[in-house]
């Protein structure tokens, strides 16, 4: 378990910028290049390799080497674990609250209906 | 998804998640809602889980105890002690999960009344991040959950907040 947490810490800090949010979102649409990556940032190059390194080492990209490149790819593992932790918060509390809605409803009916 | 949108933010630089969620009800009912087992039984706990236990001391220094029971017949019990207790705006307990006593959290929640719209806050407050990664995974065994790109929406946008 203590494995698992502390990848968490990594890859909710990774998540935290929105430079790598945006990277991410970039990679869900497939394997990208570095100078592909830097595109539509207003940042150097060096700027964005940084970032991916983050990325990389909270285990949320891995690196592959094609040619002279190495395209970064999503890591859908890691990124699971951390929506399936927050998955867990929103369904303990969404359940609840759904039927606190519709039970609120019912307790103010009774008191105008008295 | 039909509703009030529930909005959670987890920071990165503390270990504290939140919730945000209005409700259509004046703030004393809710805030009863929240502390009375009357009312209690009738909503908290996740889907499909039933609240076959709730002993509330409603007081400064008093405990409380909710024993939830899962479809699968496994129990979860979570417990605390109230701190503050200020109705009907304020609520401040401890909240631990039996069984991973080190995850014991500080909850803070705010009742917030407007026109008859009660927006309830809630913060709670862990020891340490890895306390706070615990306290989910103890709640619910692994589902089948959907697969983990159609939840990044979900997750970037609670993390942008």
């Amino acid at each position: 378990m203590k494995a698992v947490t502390d990848e968490l810490s990594k890859t909710f800090a990774a998540l935290a910028d929105p430079t790598r949010r945006a990277i991410l979102e970039r990679l869900r649409t497939g394997e990208t290049t570095l100078g592909q990556l830097a595109e539509p940032f207003d940042m150097s190059l060096q700027a964005v390799a940084l970032h991916l390194k983050v990325l990389e080492r909270s285990g949320l990209v891995t690196r592959g080497r094609v040619a002279q490149t190495r395209p970064a790819r999503l890591e859908a593992g890691q990124l699971g674990n951390a929506a399936r932790w927050l998955l867990q918060y929103r369904e303990f509390w969404e359940g609840s609250f759904e039927r606190l809605d519709g039970y609120l409803e019912d307790l103010q009916k009774e008191e105008g209906g008295t | 998804m039909t509703g009030p949108r529930l909005e959670i933010t987890v920071p990165h630089d503390e270990p504290v998640i939140m919730f945000r969620r209005a409700f259509n009800a004046p703030a004393c009912l809710v805030f009863d809602a929240w502390t009375d087992p009357v009312h209690l039984r009738h909503w908290r706990g996740p889907r499909g889980f039933e609240l076959v236990g709730c002993e509330v001391d409603l007081r400064v220094g008093g405990s409380y105890r909710f024993t939830h029971r899962a479809p699968d017949g496994t129990q979860h019990v979570f417990y605390g002690r109230y701190r503050e207790i200020e109705r009907p705006s304020r609520l401040v307990s401890t909240f631990a999960y039996e069984g991973a006593p080190d995850t014991e959290a500080l909850d803070e929640v705010t009742f917030d009344e407007d026109g008859g719209i009660t927006l309830v806050t809630g913060r709670s407050i862990f020891p340490t991040f890895q306390a706070r990664e615990v306290f989910t995974a103890g709640g619910a065994a692994e589902r089948g959950l959907a697969e983990s790109h159609d939840r990044l929406d979900d997750l970037l946008a609670t993390l942008q907040s």
